[in-house]
């Protein structure tokens, strides 16, 4: 007996000794950052002790497995097209020479700029009746043509090519710094060209088409505007039901907490899946540029179709829909200051994607130097906020920074809100939101530099800072380009959180659109988003420019 | 990167810039209100412009929806900013009231303009503008002399003849609270079970999709707003006008209680920190100037009653309205929903 409890304690010491060891500064600032980041997401958690309504029984008995039947199918059907619209493109544009390639290489990132619910207007208004679907097949003598998208098929093929590019560029950040190493010393070793991509480039891919994929699902599942015009009723018309129309705030925190834990075990049987796979490779500093594979005219043409596919679906069916209504509508918007409004939709969405890029940097290589494995996969709940749909983030924003502006007004200290109904808590809402979009690109970049360089250059005496910025820091820029663009872009269209915590002297061009369309002006709404467009076009065409440049 | 850094503290330093230059003005003149409003509309945003021109208040808009708008005064507590809260349904302001979140208002001006059926029994909210809850139908494909009330679209004749939004819209809650108060629950539930029978097609889209359905032909007939009718008749796009010439306008429930009217209202903070504004700036859109307004560009039914409705509404004609207290609209706003739910309504 007494061995036995000797062991125990032994044991216990161990553990303990190695937990001292391994515990350093990193792992507090770690808990800390990660704590920053994810009190909203917990305040919601802490709700669900609480349980749910008295709703849930009505919930579960009438609406939960139609709900889940819907979310599932979009889910899967979006998985499916966006990598196949999002890898294909990608390999294309990293690997061959066509017409056009410079011009689509850009245009595969924007349909991401259009808020999906205007893609799911424009879309509806294109096939409807008197649409230009049926113009066109009035030509062929087909009178009242009309398609109807709106159901759950429809709209699965709406949230696909709207959300493609996300794991277009993620795959592509890859294809551009990696792959073509690969492909070079597979080609040497008498490997075929398609084989090397299917055997070699395709399995290595698997992180970052995850990392895009992952960010697909997550929007997927938290999508309200589209499928409510659609008549599609997802899990998160659940939690807004149970919320507003039922009245119990309890119970949609208890569905938003259950969609968490199902994206949240998606991440992890993902990483479990892969976990004994080494993924990292030497990038050689002298690495040759990417040289594009030269074809034959006719299969040049044939590429060119095949990667403009995504791009009509995606960019030039929406656009042509909203220039269609931008005409018509023209005349109401002659004295209205859109681009005022343009320069304050920039300027916040620089300001969000500086600081959450920035945070998702912090928080990837702080959990990276601390020792403390439990820690290290801590820090990954730091991306939750994007599996919750924004209105229940503002929420769970609101909670804990309202208890401090309170406290501050008790104490004297202020008299209006410091966080509340100023750019604070609008940004610290975003960077809570779209940590995961930054996330994401940053870890599977981060992935691809073998532990070796900053070990050994951590054995020369350099420290962590220091080997960061001189090593790795260069060699995961495309990962923080594409971060920094996603981010952007994502702020720019974001809508649900914005309205609940937006200052009041701030407008965006979302909530301009939103307006409009909220009010059945869809096309009204049509001038705003296709300002929204062209204010995404900025830092795609510049960073675009500097991702090609670390070509 | 350095650029980038450059390029964010301009971004900070512009922003703080102006919302300083703001703080300032509200301190020298300490005017202003804080509007917390679920109505979007276009024409809203020029009646603030004009209330603040003539009486030198500056208007600060929250957009969002009612829920929400709710839901942040009620974390906001004591402290919260807001003077006013609109919506678009007399629901969400018995809710509102439900919650502590407004106070009383004594006005002789507000008094002399509504009539008590329009306004809350306590003075806790004031209504803005009425709509009413109709059907269109295919001019030539239905006899008016068929229509009756909304009851009878559960007959069996309208089998694959009606179309109508989701349930999670809140007018169609409305419309079904009002049901349960005429009708009872029992009969409410079997009412909306049987119009699920008579859809044409599962709920979708917008009320201006089911005009357009109704107009091409997929159902005959629709149960929509009347300003979106309005809206559509004045419509930029061909499309749209021409569905809308399609079809016709029918009051239900003329021989009984009348038709189902909601209202968009408003009404003062608990705590707001510029009550006089907010009564200022309330007595101002029951003016007959702002009603005009709301009468013309929007479609809507005034509620002041030297204001004529807009052309295209007189050319319906007169109708009797549901006098059904509105704040019941509120409480058996939830009772609507768990029935829609049971009676498979999407």
């Amino acid at each position: 007996m007494k061995q036995a409890g000797n062991k125990h304690i032994n044991s216990f010491l161990n553990s303990f000794y190695k937990f001292k060891r391994d515990i350093n500064r990193w792992s507090f600032a770690t808990l800390f950052i990660l704590l920053l980041i994810a009190v909203p997401v917990f305040t919601i958690g802490i709700e669900l002790f609480d349980g749910p309504g008295e709703s849930w029984s009505h919930i579960t008995a009438y609406l939960l497995p139609s709900y889940l039947k819907n979310s599932l199918y979009l889910a899967i059907l979006c998985s499916i097209t966006t990598i196949l619209f999002g890898v294909s493109s990608a390999w294309l544009v990293t690997r061959y020479e066509f017409p056009l390639r410079k011009i689509v290489e850009f245009l595969l990132i924007i349909p991401l700029a259009i808020p999906s619910y205007i893609v799911a207007y424009a879309y509806a208004g294109f096939f409807d009746y008197g649409g230009v679907y049926a113009d066109f097949m009035l030509w062929f003598g087909v009178a009242k043509a009309k398609i109807d998208l709106m159901n759950v098929f429809g709209l699965a093929f709406v949230l696909s090519v709207s959300l493609f590019p996300y794991v277009y560029v993620s795959s592509r950040a890859f294809f551009l710094n990696q792959a073509v190493n690969l492909l070079e010393a597979s080609r040497l070793l008498g490997v075929s060209e398609r084989k090397s991509f299917l055997k070699l480039i395709l399995p290595l891919a698997r992180p970052a088409v995850v990392a895009g994929l992952v960010l697909v699902i997550m929007e997927v599942l938290n999508d309200y505007g589209a499928a409510q015009y659609f008549g599609v009723n997802t899990f998160t018309t659940g939690i807004f039901r149970s919320w507003f129309a039922l009245e119990e705030p309890e119970t949609a925190i208890y569905l938003s907490a259950l969609l968490l834990i199902l994206v949240f075990g998606l991440i992890l049987f993902e990483k479990w899946h892969r976990r004994k796979i080494q993924y990292s490779s030497v990038k050689s500093a002298n690495s040759k540029t990417n040289s594009r594979i030269v074809l034959p005219k006719f299969q040049q043409y044939l590429i060119s179709i095949v990667v403009l596919i995504p791009v009509v679906l995606g960019f030039f069916i929406p656009v042509l829909q909203l220039l269609i209504w931008a005409y018509k509508t023209a005349d109401s918007f002659m004295n209205q200051s859109l681009l005022w409004l343009s320069f304050q939709s920039f300027g916040i969405a620089f300001i969000t994607a500086f600081f959450t890029v920035f945070f998702a940097l912090v928080l990837l290589y702080f959990s990276k130097w601390n020792k403390i494995v439990a820690v290290q996969h801590a820090a990954k709940l730091g991306v939750l906020g994007y599996a919750i749909p924004g209105a229940v983030v503002a929420i769970g924003v609101m909670i804990p920074t309202l208890f401090i502006d309170k406290y501050l007004i008790e104490k004297g200290l202020i008299t209006q809100f410091l966080i509340n109904g100023t750019l604070i808590a609008l940004v610290y809402a975003y960077v809570v939101r779209f940590l995961a979009v930054a996330y994401q690109p940053l870890e599977s970049s981060s992935l691809k530099v073998s532990n070796s360089i900053p070990d050994s250059s951590k054995i020369l005496g350099m420290g962590n800072f220091k080997t960061f910025l001189k090593i790795e820091f260069p060699l995961i820029r495309a990962g923080m380009l594409s971060a920094f663009i996603l981010v952007f872009i994502d702020t720019l269209k974001e809508l649900p959180l914005t309205l609940i915590l937006k200052p009041y002297h701030i407008n965006t061009l979302a909530v301009k659109a939103y307006q409009f369309a909220s009010d059945e002006m869809v096309m009204h709404a049509a001038i705003p988003s296709l300002f929204i467009i062209l204010t995404a076009l900025i830092p795609v065409i510049f960073l675009n420019k500097l991702l090609l440049k670390n070509e | 990167m350095k650029n980038s850094v450059y390029f964010l503290l301009l971004f900070v330093i512009l922003f703080s810039c102006k919302s300083e230059n703001n703080s300032k003005e509200d301190e020298s003149t300490s005017k202003e209100i804080n509007v917390y409003t679920h109505r979007h509309y276009e024409s809203d945003q020029a009646l603030f412009k004009t209330f603040e021109e003539q009486s030198g208040i500056k208007v600060n808009v929250i957009n969002a929806s009612a829920d929400e708008l709710i839901q942040k005064m009620v974390l906001e507590g004591e402290q919260s900013p807001a003077d006013v809260l609109i919506t678009v349904d007399a629901g969400r302001l018995h809710r509102a009231k439900e919650k502590d979140l407004l106070q009383p208002i004594s006005n002789a001006t507000i008094d002399s303009i509504l009539p008590s059926y329009l306004k809350d029994v306590d003075n806790h909210w004031f209504a803005l503008t009425k709509r009413a809850r109709v059907l269109v139908y295919a001019k030539d494909r239905v006899d008016p002399l068929e229509l009756s009330s909304y009851e009878n679209l559960a007959d069996p004749k309208w089998e694959n003849r009606i179309v109508v939004r989701s349930s999670s819209n809140i007018y169609n809650q409305s419309l079904m609270a009002s049901i349960i108060a005429n009708d009872g629950e029992e009969n409410a539930k079997k009412w909306a079970a049987a119009v699920v029978n008579n859809m044409a097609r599962s709920p979708k889209g917008n009320d201006r999709d089911q005009v357009k359905a109704v107009a091409a032909g997929e159902a005959d007939i629709a149960i929509v707003n009347t300003y979106y009718i309005g809206k559509m008749l004045n419509s930029e796009d061909q499309t749209e006008l021409d569905a809308a010439q399609k079809v016709a306008v029918f009051f239900p429930n003329q021989n009984g209680r009348g038709t189902h009217v909601n209202v968009s209202g408003i009404g003062v903070a608990k705590h707001a920190p510029n009550k006089k504004a907010a009564e200022q700036f309330i007595e101002y859109l029951l003016s007959e100037e702002a009603q005009q307004i709301f009468a013309s560009s929007n479609y809507e039914y005034p509620v002041h009653p030297n204001v004529e409705n807009a052309p295209i509404l007189k050319s319906w004609g007169s109708f009797k309205e549901d006098n059904l207290n509105l704040s019941k609209l509120g409480e058996l706003n939830k009772k609507a929903v768990i029935l829609f739910d049971e009676a498979g309504w999407k």
